[in-house]
């Protein structure tokens, strides 16, 4: 009885940490290969060698890879993106959740339908409409950064008024009722009573917009070609990607600088992430 | 009082906002139509009206506060798609990228020839009337015209001044244009056609000399046929956006895009230089969003049953078992993509190999499998540890009473209900791995991929990154055929999420 027990509780802590040597791995050697100063991925050993600050001086220092831009613009594409996303879903979840009108139902169904086709699904009609696009509004076409957030906008309404939604619903009805019997239009009800209430939700949404569009590649790499203009995500690709080699210190160190952020706040929304998975596990 | 007030300042803020965007939506739309983009233009007057309506009257409160929303997600959601199955029926890629217009003009002008007398000009360009004309000296005769209006007109020497060259540089009305002027104006000079009256015409061939030229091209005029005067060749339109000559099958270049809706579908299933490619990265797709669901579910589950009794360190495990799931993925794609390096990889130095990993198509595909293992497992260690703590336990209690052991709970009662509440979730992943353009392109690029054996697709191309070497690659940019994949991509996962969202019931709760 006891060594089943110990077998029981054994091959549990075998397997998490199999899985624990598995994730810390890549970790591992993007942590010692930014301190490394020979700037390959280390040949001979796994151990840290040396430790010295030159990946995180070549990467400063060097022009063809202006990294504080990039980290610049993916701020500025996420965090634009990010507030006004959340404000166009937030009214549309409110309108969904709140008013009643002719085709909300068949306007809801339409929208979970629509957003399950990723916009780079379309990249070579994406890619026409922009190329005009630039030859009137240089600002909002192929290049630019006011295209891609648009192109990012697009997708916003379907993802956030339905995630919203789900919020605003559970905001007791009563109070919006006591409002409109005191004679408060919607746009009142909307900006005193809800946009208080729900702005943490309306916080947490924000900031999951501004991971997801952190990350985004596909069209980011389509649209800016032009060095100046990219993101972490392009630049560090095109960087590493000419000479792996060559490069690999620096992007080690480049690659840190921009996850150990991201990670903190992924990991200080965790409760919420993960809450939202499992909500969306047990409802069927 | 209070309410009102500010119900009168809610009114100001709205009206001036309106007023600003207003001005600029218009102003937009104007320089659109001036740059002779009407359907841009068009597209920012709509929106322009359709606000004004929406904010301005007191009804359609539903739709102020959707209308941003809508607008957006019209233009650059709805609008692509749409745009993307009408490409896809156009024979639209390198060599067939303008409209049959554009293109002929093209053709005609490719087909100009220098005349036989081999007649050239000096040209010296004025204007006149405020109209561009030319001075134009014979080099050889020094006879004078004026290109004027399309046409020429001789000049008796006692009209003209010339220099000591014996080049007429003025005349009646003519204003010599400066060197900026020409050019600025360089694209219309170019442009510039003096008919001499007998079939043929003077053109120029720089900003200072022209030559007596004519076409041999004659088009009919139903626009399908091209005969040359000067050969007799007849180029026919061969219904696919070029102009082919019956004889020989020579190809007048540049062609049109010519809209055969089905021709892109049928070439994927039929011609077989399409076809290969397209199917053996079809056949991958599906298998490699089928086995990655597979492993990254069972190695999630398997940690969420591991960790589903209160052993020690439990939080600690947790706490690292999350991190792959925290990291940007394009991060950790292009990490991993260095440490299988063959020459200085942390994994051969790790296992001691010396593998090719990139060179070789199964293990590519077994390159990719572990990164997206990596990548994934934690999200299906939560998804699963979620849908275990939501196990109805009464049912569990009633099968221990029956007498049934650990395993058979497991096996009978456990399995079957989680797999019943994820499969909506497994749906959504196996649309998303369908799709996963960044692991595949940024780990292995598609390949390994052999050019010289003319291979289009790599070993590891899934639709989406052979959709984008198609429409964007360094050989052909082939958009039609881009878009007729994508189209393909649309119905695939269209079909799967609509059979997960009516699963899960979503649709009907609303």
């Amino acid at each position: 009885m006891k060594t089943a027990r110990f077998f029981d509780s054994a091959w549990r802590h075998a397997y998490a940490w199999l899985l624990i040597a598995f994730s810390i791995f890549p970790i591992y050697v993007v942590i010692v290969s930014s301190f490394d100063p020979t700037g390959g991925l280390a040949s001979s050993s796994l151990l840290p060698q040396r430790f010295s600050w030159v990946n995180y001086e070549a990467l400063f220092n060097n022009p063809a890879v202006p990294y504080l831009t990039w980290i610049g613009n993916s701020i500025f594409i996420a965090s634009v993106n990010a507030v006004i996303s959340v404000f166009i879903g937030a009214f549309a979840a409110f309108a969904f959740s709140r008013l009643r009108f002719r085709g909300r139902k068949a306007g809801l169904q339409a929208l979970l339908l629509i957003q399950v086709f990723p916009a780079f699904l379309a990249l070579a009609a994406i890619y026409v409409m922009m190329e005009n696009i630039s030859t009137v509004f240089p600002g909002f076409g192929l290049g630019s950064h006011g295209g891609l957030i648009l192109i990012y906008l697009g997708g916003s309404m379907g993802v956030n008024a339905w995630l919203l939604k789900g919020f605003i619903d559970t905001v007791p009805m009563e109070l919006d009722e006591a409002a409109k019997i005191d004679g408060a239009t919607p746009s009142q009800i909307f900006w005193k009573i809800f946009f208080p209430l729900t702005s943490p939700v309306l916080v947490v949404t924000a900031l999951l917009s501004f991971i997801g569009t952190f990350n985004e590649f596909v069209l980011a790499s389509l649209f800016l070609q032009d060095v100046n203009s990219r993101t972490v995500a392009v630049g560090l690709q095109a960087f590493v990607g000419a000479q792996f080699g060559a490069n690999w210190g620096p992007f080690a160190a480049g690659s840190l600088i921009a996850t150990v952020p991201l990670v903190a706040l992924f990991l200080s929304l965790q409760k919420y992430i993960i809450g939202g998975l499992v909500a969306g596990s047990v409802k069927g | 009082m209070n309410q009102l007030r500010s119900g009168l300042l809610g009114q100001i803020i709205k009206i001036v906002l309106l007023a600003l965007f207003n001005a600029i939506f218009g102003y937009m739309a104007y320089i659109a139509f001036l740059a002779d983009q009407p359907i841009i233009g068009g597209v920012l007057s709509a929106i322009v009206i359709v606000a004004d309506i929406v904010y301005l009257h007191p009804k359609f409160i539903a739709s102020k506060f959707l209308l941003p929303g809508l607008v957006l997600m019209s233009v650059f959601v709805i609008v692509p798609i749409a745009y993307t199955i009408l490409m896809s029926g156009y024979n639209y890629k390198t060599g067939n990228e303008l409209t049959k217009q554009d293109a002929l003009v093209q053709v005609l002008g490719n087909g100009l020839s220098q005349d036989a007398s081999g007649a050239t000009f000096d040209m010296r360009l004025g204007k006149k009337d405020g109209k561009l004309v030319a001075l134009l000296t014979e080099q050889t005769s020094k006879q004078v015209f004026l290109g004027e209006n399309s046409a020429i007109t001789e000049l008796s020497a006692d009209a003209i001044t010339t220099d000591q060259n014996g080049i007429a540089v003025a005349t009646n009305g003519f204003t010599a244009l400066s060197d900026d002027e020409a050019s600025a104006s360089e694209e219309q000079i170019m442009g510039l056609k003096f008919a001499d009256g007998q079939g043929k015409f003077i053109a120029p061939q720089a900003t200072d000399t022209a030559a007596l030229m004519y076409q041999p091209l004659t088009l009919s005029d139903d626009q399908k046929t091209l005969s040359n005067s000067e050969t007799g060749v007849v180029y026919k339109d061969n219904g696919n956006g070029n102009f082919v000559s019956e004889a020989d099958g020579t190809v007048l270049y540049p062609g049109w895009r010519e809209f055969n809706p089905a021709q892109n579908y049928i070439g994927l299933l039929t011609d077989p230089v399409i076809r290969g490619p397209f199917l053996n990265v079809f056949v991958w797709t599906v298998t490699f969003a089928f086995i990655t669901v597979f492993i990254m579910f069972f190695a999630g589950l398997a940690l969420a049953l591991a960790l589903d009794k209160k052993i020690r360190g439990r939080n600690f495990y947790r706490a690292i078992l999350i991190l792959p799931y925290a990291i940007p993925s394009f991060m950790s794609i292009l990490i991993w993509n260095g440490m299988f390096n063959r020459e200085f990889g942390a994994v051969n130095a790790l296992l001691g190999f010396q593998v090719d990993w990139y060179n070789d198509p199964f293990l590519a595909k077994v390159v990719i499998l572990v990164v997206n293992l990596w990548l994934g497992f934690p999200y299906f260690y939560l998804i699963s540890t979620g849908a275990l703590q939501a196990l109805p336990s009464d049912v569990q209690e009633a099968a221990q009473i029956d007498g049934a052991n650990g395993r058979q709970i497991f096996r009978l009662i456990k399995l079957p209900l989680l797999f019943q509440i994820l499969a909506p979730l497994l749906i959504a992943s196996f649309a998303f791995n369908f799709n996963n353009f960044n692991l595949i392109y940024l780990l292995t690029g598609g390949g390994p991929t052999n050019v010289l054996a003319g291979e289009t697709a790599g070993a590891t191309d899934i639709l989406i990154t052979y959709a984008y070497k198609t429409a964007f690659g360094s050989a052909e940019q082939n958009l039609g055929l881009a878009s007729a994949i994508s189209v393909i991509m649309f119905l695939i996962v269209g079909a799967l999420s609509m059979w997960s969202l009516r699963r899960s019931k979503v649709l009907e709760e609303i």
